[in-house]
């Protein structure tokens, strides 16, 4: 019967052998243990509390997710297999270590069948491994992607990961080599090797000794794996897990935080290392530098001074050399100022690091001091004095409905089922008005009962609040709730992406209670599937769509607007990046307030480019309408007049009906 | 250390638009919505400059209107020291000889060795303020200035000329400067920090009593200006446009 040998090879002649092993273990593990602490206790003595203990179960979750089964490392195919192929080798490697400790000590069961499957899985398992330390070293040393941080400390750990599992491996092999028992099959690997080993005619004793010398190498560079965990770049295996954790649980992904306060309740505005809380400095620890965020950055992308990842790891060298100071020093206004808030860093992040919050709060210094450029500055004096980013009077809020027959109700007057929120863009841009008119249409037309607050709407905030003004965003939201509070109305509707998350996501419960709030295109799939829309034309264009940051990554609608396009008899085809991956029109979180910058190339522009390279597409559907404004100025710019068109999807149901 | 004053006021927001009262004579209040006259926030900005780069005191006097208030806790948050509300019958809008009567009153109190304001006013019927305050204060008066710095008991005034001239000029203290420009463009101001000044600072009322108007214009009518009748429109190449120019020249006896 297969049984396991315990120490096999091992001259017992200097004492028990496991005294060795565990007096090692436990001083490479207490070394290590304390020097993480000494790191981690950073984290508390210079952050800002935040509370961030509660709803354990959900935390668990959170760490089984994203730690263990790794589903964001995942989400990119080569990367993710190479990744998990190494982690979840050396889980199952240390639960194998964990179970022979049990067999050895408290409960025998490592015998007969038992001992075969868990040779064949740890045996599997080195095979994996190595096929994912053979896929990082093509990364790493071929492929080279731009993202990654190609330094010498990846190396170096990579190397130590390898040489334990070829020590392990070794040692298995010579181990078999001598013994060559009838089930030595169940460690395919090792025995292969074996088979090598067997061949040199090496005899017993040779082999015998050279395990000894292997396993006694295996033994050392596991304990200086361990003793160099918490500086080395494999640190992020512990910080990762608990950054999972410790992740933003009660908040949706599009609800931001006021700033923190200090025990006085003085609002903090974060410039420097001690005024940001212990979990964005546990972030700058957690971020592997993988790179994902900055490949997905729009702003990355445009040659903007922004680097989600540079961002994140200037908290890390902050917290770790002693520069105290961020905002101005390592970090630049200018690239704060770059973020279109487009969330596509958070959610590539495979160890959930929280980047827009950062930048937001380091916005609110910014806005704080006063230091903001003179378009964003007259953005934000407008929509103060007049609710709305134009510059125009309130009373003009709704001039774009004059001559819509019957009258728009006004919601603030007679109760509607649906209270129809414009936004800013769809009300007072003049290139948008027709849109917008023919939104109303379409609601008129299937008999909707619904209502606009005319004067009374103010711009819903979320953008302001991005921009880092989040007084400013306060007195919005009550001047809205006011007026939502004097309407009676059973919905809300909003033409607009970024409205929508705001009114969703950021705003209390109002006096009417928490009212359910629809983006247009989610209404419209409503009224499809209830059959009060119906079409009479099947329009049969090759369309793309472009999903809306704050409708798909902030709010997960994707479906509906689909649903819709197609109801209309369009043909949807896909752009590379679409759905959570869809590339930012570059207008999000105030930038479409702010001066340009320098860029090399307009996100907009990709994101044009990207589709005319679809065959055969002619429409450009977009479902938000700063997209209409941003994407017919690219496709200008871009000289792509005759190949594509900007549409709102509202265009199509017009149409079609 | 400079005793610096401002005087600011709020004017018509042409946001909105402006219609006449039934009096015929000023604009219906009715409808108006007040915003800082934008010299004055320049001037404000330049004073918060001055204090910033050589020390002092800024002390801010606005007359009593809607939006008052909130103009003066936007200026504390910028940083002025004091906040001064001239309370009396503002109401249906007045003349700028009172206002400057009521200006001056207030600022002579004070002391003050540097009184800012904007060099002028949309509202602006019978002169702008500056001058008047310094006549009313006996102070000497400069206008359309771009930039201060103070050096001992004199300033250094950059006052812009048309054409593009600029000329540094050392104006003894005390003394009255229309800003047309501050150095830098008025800043931004958070608005938690207005409404933490809300919470803080404290507005001094003071009450004007009568209101002085003599010397100023009195306005007999006020109208919208009446679109002008028969524009004709010249069509056809040069040479027939040219020689209709000529008849029309003519015929009004100008040739
Ligand atoms: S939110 Fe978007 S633009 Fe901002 S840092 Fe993240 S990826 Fe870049
Ligand atoms: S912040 Fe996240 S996505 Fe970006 S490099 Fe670090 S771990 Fe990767």
């Amino acid at each position: 019967m297969p049984e396991r040998v315990n120490y096999w090879g091992i001259p017992h002649n200097w004492g028990a052998p496991e005294l060795y092993v565990y007096t090692i273990m436990f001083l490479a593990a207490f070394v290590m243990l304390f020097r993480f602490y000494r790191q981690a206790s950073l984290w508390w003595k210079i952050g800002q509390p935040e509370a961030r203990w509660d709803k354990l179960h959900l935390r668990l979750g959170r760490l089984i997710q994203y730690a263990i089964v790794q589903t964001k490392v995942l989400r990119q195919r080569y990367p993710g297999i190479m990744h998990v192929a190494i982690a979840w080798s050396y889980f199952v490697f240390f639960l194998g270590t964990a179970l022979a400790t049990i067999h050895d000590h408290f409960f025998e069961f490592l015998f007969g069948n038992t001992l075969i499957v868990y040779k064949f899985i740890l045996d599997a398992f080195t095979i994996v491994f190595l096929v994912g330390a053979g896929m990082a070293i093509y990364r790493r040393y071929v492929q080279k992607p731009r993202r990654l941080t190609l330094e010498a400390g990846f190396t170096g750990s990579l190397t130590l990961i390898t040489l334990i599992v070829l020590g392990g491996l070794f040692t298995e092999s010579l181990r078999l080599a001598v013994e060559q028992p009838a089930w030595a099959w169940s460690s395919p690997a090792g025995w292969a090797l074996a088979q090598l080993w067997i061949v040199t005619g090496a005899s017993e004793a040779t082999l015998t000794g050279w395990h000894l010398g292997v396993w006694v190498f295996h033994l050392l560079i596991v304990a200086i794996t361990l003793i160099t965990l918490p500086v080395s770049t494999l640190m992020h295996a512990l910080t990762g897990p608990l950054n999972a954790f410790f992740s933003k649980l009660d908040t949706s992904f599009g609800a931001l935080s006021p700033a923190k306060e200090t025990p006085t309740g003085e609002p903090i505005y974060v410039s420097q290392l001690s005024d940001l809380s212990w979990k964005q400095l546990l972030d700058g620890d957690a971020c592997t530098e993988c790179g994902r965020c900055q490949e997905a950055c729009p702003a990355f992308a445009a040659g903007t001074p922004l680097s989600p990842k540079k961002l994140i790891l200037s908290i890390r060298d902050a917290l770790h050399s002693n520069g105290s100071q961020l905002v101005g020093e390592a970090i630049l206004p200018e690239a704060l100022w770059a973020c279109t808030t487009c969330g596509a860093c958070i959610h590539e992040c495979p160890v959930l690091i929280e980047h827009l919050d950062t930048i937001v709060d380091m916005r609110r210094h910014l806005v704080i001091e006063g230091d903001v450029d003179a378009e964003l500055q007259d953005a934000l004096t407008n929509l103060g004095r007049y609710g709305n980013s134009f510059g125009q009077s309130e009373r003009m809020r709704a001039r774009w409905s004059k001559g819509i027959e019957p009258k728009i109700k006004d919601a603030g007057k007679e109760p509607v089922e649906y209270l129809w929120f414009v936004g800013d863009y769809a009300a007072y841009s003049p290139t948008l008005t027709e849109i917008t008119k023919k939104t109303a249409v379409v609601f008129q037309k299937v008999g909707l009962d619904f209502g606009i607050l005319y004067k009374g709407e103010n711009h819903s905030g979320n953008d302001v609040r991005r921009a880092g003004e989040e007084g400013l965003f306060e007195m919005l939201v009550e001047k809205n709730l006011k007026a939502l509070e004097r309407s009676e109305y059973q919905t809300i509707v909003t033409t607009d992406p970024h409205s929508y998350n705001a009114l969703k996501n950021e705003y209390p419960a109002n006096g009417n209670g928490k009212k359910p709030v629809l983006h247009y295109t989610e209404l419209l799939d409503q009224l499809i599937a209830s059959g009060e829309l119906r079409f009479t034309k099947n329009l049969g264009y090759k369309v793309t769509y472009h999903d809306p940051c704050y409708l798909g990554r902030y709010n997960g609608i994707y479906d509906a607007p689909r649903r819709v396009i197609e109801a209309t008899g369009c043909e949807i085809v896909e752009m590379p990046r679409c759905r959570d991956q869809a590339f930012c029109c570059g207008a999000g979180g105030g930038r479409i307030w702010m001066a340009e910058g320098e860029m090399s190339e307009r996100p907009s522009e990709a994101r044009i480019r990207e589709a005319v390279e679809l065959n055969a597409v002619t429409d450009f559907i977009v479902a938000c309408p700063k997209d209409v404004t941003m994407y017919a100025d690219a496709v200008k710019t871009t000289g792509n007049e005759a190949y594509i068109v900007v549409k709102d999807l509202i265009e199509l149901v017009f149409e079609a009906m | 250390m400079t005793n610096i004053v401002v005087l600011a006021k709020l004017v018509p927001d042409l946001v909105e638009e402006l219609e006449i009262a039934e009096s015929g004579t000023a604009l219906d209040m009715e409808w108006l919505r007040l915003i800082i006259n934008e010299f004055d926030n320049h001037a404000t900005e330049q004073a918060i400059i001055l204090k910033e780069r050589s020390g002092g005191e800024v002390t801010v006097i606005a007359p009593e209107a809607e939006g008052a208030n909130e103009m003066l806790y936007t200026i504390a948050a910028k940083g002025a020291d004091r906040l001064i509300m001239l309370k009396g019958d503002f109401e249906d809008g007045i003349n700028n000889h009172a206002l400057a009567r009521a200006f001056a009153g207030a600022a002579k109190e004070l002391k003050p060795d540097l009184v800012l304001t904007g060099v002028q006013a949309n509202d602006d019927l019978d002169g702008s303020v500056g001058p008047l305050v310094a006549e009313y204060l006996g102070m000497s008066y400069v206008g359309y200035i771009s930039g201060v710095s103070v050096s001992g008991e004199t300033v250094v005034a950059r006052k812009e000329y048309p054409g593009g001239l600029i000329a540094e000029m050392e104006v003894t203290l005390p003394a009255v400067l229309g800003i047309q420009a501050g150095e830098e463009p008025p800043r931004y101001v958070a608005i938690s920090k207005v409404r933490q000044m809300m919470k803080t600072a404290t507005i001094d009322e003071q009450e004007v009593g009568d209101l002085d108007a003599s010397g100023g214009a009195m306005v007999q009518r006020m109208y919208v200006p009446e679109a002008a009748e028969r524009a004709e429109m010249l069509e056809g190449d040069e040479e027939e446009v040219a020689a209709r120019l000529v008849e029309i020249f003519k015929e009004a006896g100008l040739v």
